[in-house]
C-alpha cells in the first residue's frame, strides 16, 4: 500500500511537469509552427478576410489565453479536427495502436537479446565470445538505419532475395498476415538498438563485476553464474529501467517516424510526418501533447520502479 | 576428517602476487612464506600499501585477474595447495573450510538483498539446510555475534545497519559454516573507537569458541599485543621479521619493527588511528632499490644494505636484515 502511496505522490508532482513541458512546446508551436492563415486563403486576400480567419483560429487572442485553451483540448481529449476533415481523437485512436503493435517486438526482443547478448559477454569478458559479441556490436552500431532497412529488405522481402515477406504496407487483420508485414520492421529496429543496448548492458554489469559485495559472494563461496544472474543483475536494475524507460520516447516518436513512413505504415509516426509536411496544427498539438504527457509519465514511472527494486530508495 | 593439531592448517611458501599496471608490472607479494598453526591467531602488520590485503585474499585465490596473478608459490590448507585448484574446488572451500572478513564493512555486502538472504545463501551452499532451515541458524548466528533482536535485523537490508553492525553479519557468514581458517582484514579499522573495542572482544571470545586459526590483518600493534599468538611484520610486498608476539615486542631485531614499535603511545587503551609513523617514504613498487627496500628510512644503514637484499633468516621467527639490533 505504501508502494501505491508513493506511486500517487509521484504522480501528482508529475503535474507541474506536464504544465511546464506542454508550455514550452505550445510556445515552440506558436512562435515556431507553420501559420495556418494563409492556407485557408484564396489569392490576394484582403485585410478584413485575413483577420476574420485569425479570429476563427484564435490567433488574435493573448498567448495566455490561448495555452488555456490548449490545455482544455488535452484535458478533454479533443484537439479538433485535422485538415482532412477527420475528427484528430478518432486519427489517434485509429493510428497508435497500429504503432504499438508494430514497435513493441522489436523493442522488446531488443532489449532482451540486448541484455542475454551483454550477460554472455560479461561472463566470458576478456575472452572470444566477449570479443565476438563486442566486435559485432560495433559493426551494428555503426550502419545507418536506412541501409538495415533496405538490406533486410533486399535479403528477406524482393524477388532477388528470399521472398518472404512483403516489402511495405500493413495488414493485422489476422495473426499470419500480422507476423509477415511486422518482422522486416522488427528485424530492422533491433538490429539497429542490438549494438548500443549490448554494450551498454555490459559496461553496466562489467562495472558491477568490481564491486565489493561480488568479492565477497565469491569469498563465501557462491558459484560465478548465481552470482552473475542473481547477485549482480539485481544490482544493476536501477540503470537497465532508466535506459529502458527513456527509450520509449526516443521509439514512440523516431521510430516510428521514420519505419512507418518508409514502409508506408498507418500508424502514428506515418500521421505526424504528414501533418508536418501539411502544417496541420490540430494534429502536431495532439501529438506534442501526448508526447509531453509520455514523456512524464515515464519519468514519473521509472521513479516508481527505482523504488520496487532498490531498497535504498526512501518513499519520501 | 579430523584434522592433525601438530601440523600447521596453512603452510604458504614463496608466494609472489604481481600485478600489470599501465606503468609496468608490480609485485604487491614478494615470496613471502609461512605457516599458520591449528587454533593459533597470527598477526599481519606493516604500513598501508606494503600487501597485506592482497596476501590475504591470495589464500582464497580472490586477486583480480586480470591484472592481477598469483606468479609463483604454493598454499596448502591442510595439505593440499589451492594454487593449482581447479575452481569448483576452490568454490567449495570458500566460505567453509576458508572465510574471509574484509576491511570495507560498508560495501562488503550486497545492498539489495536482505541481511538474512545473504547469510542463507552462505548456509546452503555449504551446509545441507534449506532456506527455511537456514534462517534460525542465521539468527542464532547474528545473536552470537552480539546483535540485539537477531531474529527482526534479518529482514534489514545492509543500509539499516551501522557499521558496526554491518561488521559483526559479515563476521556472523564467515564463522557460519565453521572455518579451519579465517583471514580477517582489519576488522575494525573503519569502525569508531568504542565499537572497535566491542567487536574485537567479541573476535577473541568467538575464536576462542570456534577453534579455528586466524590470520589478523591490522595496523594496530595495540591489537596484536593483545590478540596475537605469532606475528608477521611487513614492508614493501615481503616479510621482514616474524616471531612470536611476546618476542617481537620486547626484542624487535629489524629496525623497521623496532621504529614501529617506538611511536606506539605509551597507554596501552589508546588505539592509534594509523600506523605510528617513521620518518622518509615508503619506496615505489614499480622502483625498488636493488638492496634492503628500507634503507633509506634506516638509521642503521651501512653500504652493504644498498648493494645486496637481506633475506629472512628464518620463517617461524626470523629477521631480514644484515645488521639487526
Ligand atoms: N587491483 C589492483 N591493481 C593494481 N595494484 C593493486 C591492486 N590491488 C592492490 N594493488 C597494489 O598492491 C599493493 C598492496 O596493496 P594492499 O591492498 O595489499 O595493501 P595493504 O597492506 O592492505 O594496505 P592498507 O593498510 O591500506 O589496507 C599496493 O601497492 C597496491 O597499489
Ligand atoms: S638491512 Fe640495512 S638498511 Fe635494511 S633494515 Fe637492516 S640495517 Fe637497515
Ligand atoms: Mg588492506
Amino acid at each position: 500500500m505504501e508502494i501505491l502511496q508513493y506511486a500517487l505522490r509521484k504522480l501528482l508532482a508529475g503535474l507541474p511537469l506536464i504544465l511546464g513541458v506542454t508550455l514550452v512546446s505550445f510556445a515552440l508551436m506558436v512562435y515556431f509552427g507553420p501559420d495556418m492563415t494563409y492556407q485557408l486563403l484564396g489569392k490576394n486576400p484582403t485585410p478584413e478576410q485575413i483577420l476574420e480567419v485569425r479570429q476563427q483560429l484564435g490567433y488574435d487572442q493573448p498567448f495566455l489565453q490561448r495555452y488555456l485553451v490548449f490545455l482544455g483540448e488535452i484535458v478533454t481529449f479533443d484537439f479538433g479536427v485535422a485538415s482532412t476533415g477527420e475528427p484528430v481523437a478518432t486519427l489517434l485512436a485509429k493510428t497508435i495502436p497500429v504503432s504499438l503493435i508494430l514497435i513493441l517486438p522489436g523493442f522488446i526482443l531488443g532489449h532482451v537479446v540486448g541484455l542475454l547478448l551483454a550477460l554472455a559477454a560479461a561472463y566470458w569478458r576478456g575472452s572470444w565470445p566477449d570479443k565476438l559479441i563486442m566486435a559485432v556490436a560495433v559493426i551494428g552500431m555503426s550502419v545507418s538505419f536506412l541501409i538495415v532497412i533496405i538490406g533486410f529488405q533486399i535479403v528477406l522481402s524482393s524477388s532477388d532475395g528470399l521472398d518472404l515477406f512483403p516489402v511495405r504496407g500493413w495488414n493485422a487483420s489476422s495473426l499470419g498476415n500480422y507476423l509477415s508485414y511486422v518482422t522486416v520492421p522488427t528485424l530492422a529496429t533491433m538490429f539497429v538498438a542490438l549494438g548500443y543496448d549490448t554494450r551498454f548492458y555490459r559496461s553496466v554489469i562489467v562495472e558491477e563485476m568490481t564491486r565489493d559485495h561480488v568479492r565477497t559472494s565469491r569469498a563465501f563461496g557462491l558459484p560465478e553464474s548465481r552470482i552473475l544472474l542473481r547477485n549482480i543483475l539485481k544490482n544493476c536494475l536501477i540503470p537497465f529501467i532508466t535506459r529502458v524507460m527513456f527509450s520509449i520516447p526516443q521509439v514512440a516518436i523516431g521510430g516510428a517516424l521514420l519505419i512507418e513512413s518508409y514502409f508506408g505504415i498507418p500508424g502514428i509516426g506515418k500521421a505526424t510526418y504528414e501533418a508536418i509536411v501539411t502544417g496541420d496544427q490540430p494534429v502536431l498539438k495532439a501529438v506534442v501533447s501526448l508526447t509531453a504527457i509520455l514523456f512524464v509519465l515515464v519519468v514519473v514511472l521509472n521513479d516508481i520502479l527505482y523504488r520496487v527494486v532498490d531498497p535504498r530508495v526512501t518513499l519520501k | 576428517m579430523t584434522k592433525d593439531l601438530s601440523q600447521p592448517v596453512l603452510k604458504v611458501r614463496d608466494l609472489t602476487v604481481e600485478f600489470a599496471t599501465e606503468d609496468g608490472v608490480i609485485r604487491a607479494v614478494d615470496s613471502v612464506s609461512f605457516d599458520v598453526q591449528p587454533n593459533e591467531t597470527l598477526g599481519l602488520v606493516g604500513e598501508s600499501g606494503c600487501g597485506k590485503t592482497v596476501t590475504g585474499l591470495a589464500m582464497l585465490r580472490l586477486i583480480p585477474m586480470p591484472p592481477g596473478r598469483i606468479a609463483s608459490g604454493s598454499i596448502e590448507l591442510d595439505g593440499r595447495d589451492l594454487v593449482p585448484l581447479p575452481d569448483r574446488d576452490l568454490e567449495d572451500l570458500r566460505g567453509r573450510a576458508l572465510s574471509m572478513i574484509f576491511q570495507e564493512p560498508m560495501t562488503a555486502l550486497n545492498p539489495v538483498f536482505t541481511i538474512g538472504n545473504q547469510m542463507t545463501d552462505v548456509l546452503c551452499r555449504h551446509r545441507d539446510l534449506t532456506r527455511r532451515q537456514a534462517r534460525p541458524v542465521a539468527a542464532e548466528l547474528l545473536a552470537k555475534v552480539g546483535i540485539p533482536e537477531p531474529a527482526n535485523r534479518l529482514d534489514d537490508y545492509p543500509h539499516q545497519l551501522s557499521g558496526g553492525m554491518r561488521q559483526r553479519v559479515m563476521i556472523a557468514m564467515a564463522l557460519s559454516c565453521n572455518p579451519r581458517l579465517l583471514i580477517a582484514d582489519e576488522p575494525t579499522t573503519a569502525l569508531d573507537v568504542t565499537t572497535q573495542a566491542q567487536v574485537l572482544e567479541q573476535f577473541r571470545a568467538l575464536q576462542a569458541e570456534f577453534r579455528m586459526a586466524v590470520i589478523l590483518v591490522t595496523h594496530d600493534l595495540g591489537v596484536v599485543a593483545e590478540t596475537c599468538q605469532r606475528a608477521l611484520v611487513m614492508y614493501c610486498g615481503s616479510i621482514v621479521e616474524s616471531g612470536a608476539t611476546a618476542e617481537l615486542f620486547s626484542r624487535p631485531r629489524h629496525p623497521y619493527t623496532a621504529g614501529l614499535l617506538a611511536s606506539i603511545p605509551r597507554l596501552r587503551s589508546e588505539r592509534l588511528p594509523e600506523l605510528p609513523v617513521i620518518p622518509g617514504r615508503v619506496p615505489d613498487l614499480l622502483n625498488l632499490p636493488a638492496g634492503c627496500r628500507f634503507a633509506d628510512r634506516c638509521p642503521r644503514v651501512q653500504e652493504r644494505c644498498r648493494a645486496e637484499r637481506p633475506v629472512l633468516t628464518g620463517r617461524d621467527s626470523g629477521v631480514a636484515c644484515h645488521y639487526p639490533l
